[in-house]
Formats: structure tokens, C-alpha cells, sequence
């Protein structure tokens, strides 16, 4: 049975864990921001952008996720597409994270490159996987 | 020219560039061009200055300790070395806390903001932000508004709180006092519940004496207080005029505004002090606001006059009754007294008010007992007195009227029959009043043994007991017994056309009868062991 499936073990369990650990680094991140905020100077004009683009990526890391799942078990390229879409504009809001928050703290640049990683990977499985489904 | 005025104004407008350099950073070189004791980082310090040093006042130079990795300079003394020697290190510190921050790309996150430079343009709005007695720390949520802070402002002047300044319409009820020097100062305010009297020297012209503000009544009644929701208006209660030789007369008519003017050579109308009354209820509202006046005449020579200003409260419906200490008598505060009303069983208030302030006489300059007839002193608590005059006897006088005299002249007009026990008895506790001890005594001569002659009572002894009452820390005095000794004695009948002088003496004395407190301890804790029965079993 395992030639004639083609949904790809490997990118469910990445998404799996994917979903574990964002909710893990959302909480993190938004605690630390408010710990930045009491801590340091941290003006509202500053503030503010820091704390959309969390939230952004939090939305955004909904339909990604959905869209992997429905992708992958469906064998259907189209949800799979939509996701890497979906996942480039989660990198982008992870390096603005990474590199141009107002104060990036050392815990920031492990959370942020845990993520980058798991992106990273994620990616890869998908293209590999709509590669599979395509041909 | 306008590119250098230009550059200047630029170099005008910033701070210099703050030193961020840790090598170069040195807190304690502030001696320019010498080397400052134990100041290792200082560049004017030579190797010979190194060897002297005990310490290094400053061990490390380093940035904000916040950052993951930043450079510091290490300062440290080799004292091992002969001579010691300065050992200057440049490390990379690491900060091994996970929240150490990285990063920032915010500017200012890390260093003081350098303030701006007041110019031409921007002087006014740099007032308007900096210039009053607060800003607030965020510059941008500053409310230029005025309006909006005044409904919070008029729920404060409704109830006044002890040592609040009483407010009036453009500042604060203004009692002028001395500040510094004798010179009045007009920016004293008066504060709510403070009873105060001030007196103070004001600099004054004839000349120009109805142009000077303080001098004139209206200065000082113009503006009228703000209490709760209505404003209430300083009134005359009275006015006296003082006359050059220092006699005071009261006005019938104190309506009138009196304003001073110059009238042959004299300024007239002067205000010479003030004494404002002000009325409140028990919540903490003025009601009520009078000011009597005393107004003067400032001649041509006069360079400056002296004002006296006062200011009390009282409570709406009440006698104010000055306390002599609460609850222990306060030494020098005057020992308080009064008369029961007749009626039993004991009524329930004593009359107790000026008339019954207990007194005795008062030496006088003439020395004469019939001529100072009325002149007494108060007794005040703790403070031993001793007065007296002299009495001319001659042989017209008679006994009995004079024996009277004598006792009006040492006991005074309204002796009182009680005494409080403690400085602040009320009049309706009966049982905090101390009854005052009446003693005859006559000294009789031991070959005049008639009991027809005449008896004059020449000295008056009033002892005062007390004790001390209350807490070993904190004792407060309670008076115990009053005793009031009159002595008499004989008056031998003069030939005629001889006279005799006679001293009588009028005295009080206090007397400590507090037995020595006790402290008492607690008992110490009693370990109580009994060995069980069979402890020595195998041998017992």
C-alpha cells in the first residue's frame, strides 16, 4: 500500500509539531514583549508595529496549517500551494521578528530561529510533496 | 554670513556628542590636568601616581549590563608588583542571561535623550512645556487644556484639610510673615486649621503711601475664599486706630473703608496688622471669614513700619476653649480652673472662661498692694511664682475693710474653687476637676493672745501637687491637690501718726509627688521537666 500513497508521513508530523511549538512561541513572544515593555523604554509608537506582527502571524498560522493538513491528506496541490504561499509571508514576519524588533532579546533569536528552521523544513516537505502529487 | 550663522545654529541646537567609548570613559577624573586620588582610569595619572594608590575607585567602566556582549574596561591595582602597578584590561563582558538583549533598533533604548536646546523658535512652546512647577514625564500626552483640570479642582476647595492653603479667588489667603530677614514677604500662605500670628517689617514711604498695596485694608480683604460651591467674602469685624503714642481706639462704624492718604506730613489709615477670623464647620467648609484691623499713622521719618498679622479658626458653634495640653498639663501653658453653679447633685457643666483663670498678683513697678489693685498674672503649669507688694499701714486704717482688701488683693476678683487635672478636662466631667483646698493659718504671737485683734491676711501660698500619669515613656502631668494657704497675722494697733510697711507675698509652687514608676517584666519562661517514673528502671 505504501507505493500508491503519497501523502508525505513526514511533513504531517512537521506540521504536527509545527502547531505545538507556534502556539508555545506566540505565548512566549507576546510574554516577553510585555516584559520589554516594563523593563526598557518602550514608547507606544514602537510598541505598536512589534505587537501586529505577532498578531498577524498568528492569523496568518491558522490557514497555514489547515491548508498543510488538507493539502497533504487529500493529495491535492492546490491547499499545499496556498500553504507555501501562506508560509513565505510567515518567514517574512519571523525574520522582521528576528532582525528589526525594537529590542531582540537572546531568547528572541532562539525562538525566532527554532521557527525559521521549522519553516525552512516545512518548505522543503511541501514542495517534495507537491512534486509527488503533480506527477 | 548666512551659511555660519546657519552652522552655528546647528552646533548651537545639539548637545555635545555623548563619549561612548568604555576606554575613554572615566567618572572620576574631575580634577582637570592633576591626577585625582585612586582614580585609575585617569589619563593624567603617571606610573609614580599608580604606585601610591591603595584601591581603584572605579573597578569597571562598562555600558548598559543589559546587553548580551559589550566591551568594558577593567581597572585594577597590582599590589603584588614593588611598585604597584595599574593594570588596564579591555574584555568583551558577557551577559549569560537569556533575556540579555541582542539587539535593539530603537535608537534611544539605551541612552539618555540629549534635551533640547532652547533657540528663538522653539523658546515659547519649551515654556509652555517646561515652565511650570510640573511636566509630566511623556511629553506628547501633555494637556495644554486649562479647562479641563478645573472640575476636579473645585471638589478639592470644598472640604480644606489641615495645612492646606486656604484658597481665594487669584491665589491664596496672603498673611504676610518675615522670611529669611525681617522683611515681609507676601507670598505666605495661610493654611487651613493653623492658628499662626506673624509680624514683620515693611519698607514704607510717606510719599507714595497710598500707592503702596500692602498698607491699604483693601489688599487684604479684596479677594474672597473659595470654599465648596459659593465664595466667601472677607467682612470688617472691626477697626482700631492706633495714635502716634500708641493709645488704640475702637470705630462704631467698621463699614467704611479706610484707605490711606497723606494728610499734614502724615500717612494715614495705614494698616498696622490684621487679625482674621475664620468660621468652619466640622467637615472641613469655611463659612464665615472677618478681618479686624488695626490702621496707624506712619510719620515723615519712618523709614519702614512693623506689621503684625494673625489668623484663627473656629469651629461654627462652639466656644474655642484653649487647651493646656492634651492630655498632661504642658509646662507653660496656663493651669485651668472654674467655678461649680450651685445646685445638687452636681450640675452639669462648670463655668469655667477668663474670669475664672486662676491668678495671683502681680508685682508692679509702684510696689504698692492698694494702688495695684487688679494687676495679675496667670498661673501656668510647672513654673514656680513668687509676687508681692507692700502695704503701708497707718493709724487711721481700719481693720476689718482692710483685711477684705488684703484678700481681694491676693486672691484676686473671682477666685476659682476648682481646678482641672488634666490640660484638656472638659467641663462636664465632674470628676476630672480637682477641688481647691482652702488653709487659715495665723500666726499668732505668742505674748498678743487675744482673740479680739485683728487678723490681716499677709501671704498667700498656692501649692500645686502633681504627678505623673500614664505610660513610662510618655508621662503626662495630672495635677492632684491644690491647696490655697492664706497666713494671717495680727495687726497691733498703731500709735497715731505712725506708719508701718508690711510685705505680703503671694506664691505657687509646683511639687512632683509621682512615686517612682515600676517597670514590670514579664516573667521569664519556666522549663518544666519531670523525668518519667521508670526512667532509672533496671536499678530502681
Amino acid at each position: 500500500n505504501n507505493s500508491s500513497q503519497l501523502s508525505s508521513l513526514p511533513l504531517h508530523i512537521l506540521l504536527y509539531v509545527n502547531g505545538v511549538y507556534y502556539i508555545f512561541y506566540f505565548l512566549a513572544t507576546l510574554a516577553m514583549i510585555i516584559y520589554k515593555s516594563q523593563v526598557f523604554s518602550y514608547p507606544d509608537d514602537f510598541l505598536a508595529p512589534d505587537l501586529a506582527v505577532l498578531f498577524l502571524m498568528a492569523i496568518l498560522e491558522v490557514p497555514r496549517l489547515y491548508l498543510g493538513f488538507k493539502g497533504n491528506l487529500t493529495e491535492a496541490e492546490a491547499p499545499l500551494g496556498l500553504s507555501l504561499g501562506l508560509t513565505v509571508g510567515s518567514v517574512l514576519l519571523c525574520v522582521y521578528l528576528l532582525l528589526w524588533q525594537s529590542y531582540v532579546l537572546w531568547a528572541d533569536v532562539l525562538l525566532n530561529a527554532v521557527l525559521l528552521a521549522a519553516y525552512g523544513l516545512e518548505s522543503g516537505l511541501k514542495v517534495t510533496a507537491i512534486a509527488a502529487f503533480v506527477s | 554670513p548666512a551659511d555660519t550663522s546657519d552652522a552655528a545654529q546647528a552646533r548651537v541646537r545639539s548637545a555635545p556628542a555623548p563619549v561612548t567609548d568604555v576606554a575613554r570613559l572615566c567618572v572620576c577624573d574631575l580634577l582637570v590636568a592633576q591626577c585625582d586620588t585612586n582614580c585609575c582610569c585617569d589619563p593624567d595619572c603617571s606610573a609614580e601616581d599608580f604606585s601610591l594608590f591603595t584601591t581603584c575607585s572605579i573597578p569597571v567602566v562598562i555600558g548598559d549590563s543589559q546587553l548580551c556582549s559589550q566591551k568594558a574596561a577593567v581597572y585594577s591595582l597590582d599590589v603584588e608588583a614593588n611598585p604597584p602597578e595599574r593594570i588596564f584590561k579591555l574584555i568583551d563582558q558577557v551577559n549569560p542571561s537569556i533575556f540579555c538583549i541582542h539587539a535593539t533598533n530603537y535608537e534611544q533604548a539605551l541612552y539618555l535623550k540629549s534635551p533640547e536646546i532652547p533657540t528663538a523658535e522653539n523658546f515659547d512652546e519649551l515654556l509652555d512645556k517646561f515652565g511650570g512647577a510640573t511636566f509630566s514625564a511623556e511629553p506628547d500626552s501633555w494637556n495644554l487644556d486649562p479647562d479641563a483640570q478645573n472640575p476636579s479642582e473645585a471638589n478639592e476647595t470644598s472640604r480644606y484639610e489641615y495645612g492646606v492653603p486656604v484658597q481665594t479667588e487669584d491665589a491664596f489667603l496672603r498673611l504676610p510673615s518675615p522670611v529669611v530677614s525681617s522683611w515681609c514677604s507676601d507670598a505666605n500662605p495661610a493654611g487651613f486649621l493653623v492658628n499662626q500670628a506673624t509680624k514683620c517689617i515693611r519698607s514704607v514711604s510717606v510719599e507714595n503711601c497710598d500707592s503702596i498695596q500692602a498698607l491699604s485694608m483693601l489688599f487684604y480683604i479684596n479677594s474672597s475664599i473659595l470654599a465648596s460651591v459659593f465664595q466667601v467674602n472677607i467682612t470688617v469685624q472691626s477697626i482700631a486706630v492706633q495714635s502716634v503714642n500708641g493709645m488704640r481706639t475702637f470705630l462704631s462704624s467698621a463699614e467704611a473703608l479706610r484707605l490711606p492718604m497723606v494728610l499734614d506730613g502724615l500717612c494715614i489709615n495705614a494698616v498696622l496688622g490684621v487679625n482674621y477670623h475664620i468660621t468652619h464647620t466640622d467637615t472641613g467648609e469655611i463659612i464665615e471669614a472677618a478681618a479686624a484691623f488695626v490702621l496707624g499713622a506712619i510719620s515723615r521719618e519712618a523709614l519702614s513700619i512693623e506689621q503684625s498679622f494673625e489668623i484663627s479658626f473656629t469651629q461654627e458653634n462652639t466656644q474655642p476653649v484653649p487647651l493646656s495640653g492634651n492630655p498632661g498639663y504642658v509646662v507653660g501653658l496656663p493651669v485651668r480652673a472654674g467655678f461649680q453653679p450651685q445646685g445638687y447633685p452636681f450640675p452639669a457643666a462648670f463655668l469655667s472662661n477668663k474670669h475664672g483663670q486662676l491668678t495671683i498678683l502681680h508685682s508692679t513697678s509702684t510696689q504698692d498692694c492698694l494702688a495695684a489693685q487688679g494687676a495679675r498674672a496667670p498661673v501656668l503649669f510647672g513654673y514656680n511664682m513668687i509676687s508681692g507688694c507692700k502695704l503701708r499701714i497707718t493709724a487711721a486704717m481700719k481693720c476689718q475693710p482692710l483685711a477684705q482688701t488684703l484678700l481681694d488683693v491676693l486672691k484676686g476678683q473671682s477666685f476659682p474653687e476648682y481646678v482641672a487635672s488634666f490640660g484638656n478636662s472638659q467641663a462636664q466631667d465632674v470628676l476630672d476637676w480637682v477641688p481647691i483646698t482652702q488653709l487659715h493659718i495665723s500666726e499668732q504671737m505668742i505674748s498678743h493672745t487675744l482673740q479680739s485683734s485683728c487678723q490681716i491676711p499677709v501671704s498667700l501660698g498656692i501649692e500645686v501637687k502633681w504627678t505623673k500619669y500614664g505610660s513610662l515613656v510618655n508621662p503626662q502631668a495630672r495635677i492632684v491637690n491644690v491647696t490655697a494657704t492664706i497666713t494671717s497675722t495680727t495687726l497691733k494697733q498703731l500709735p497715731s501718726g505712725r506708719e508701718r510697711i508690711i510685705p505680703i507675698t503671694s506664691s505657687v509652687v509646683f511639687t512632683d509627688i509621682s512615686s517612682p514608676a515600676e517597670p514590670s517584666y514579664k516573667a521569664w519562661p519556666t522549663i518544666n521537666i519531670k523525668l518519667p517514673f521508670d526512667f532509672f528502671y533496671p536499678f530502681v
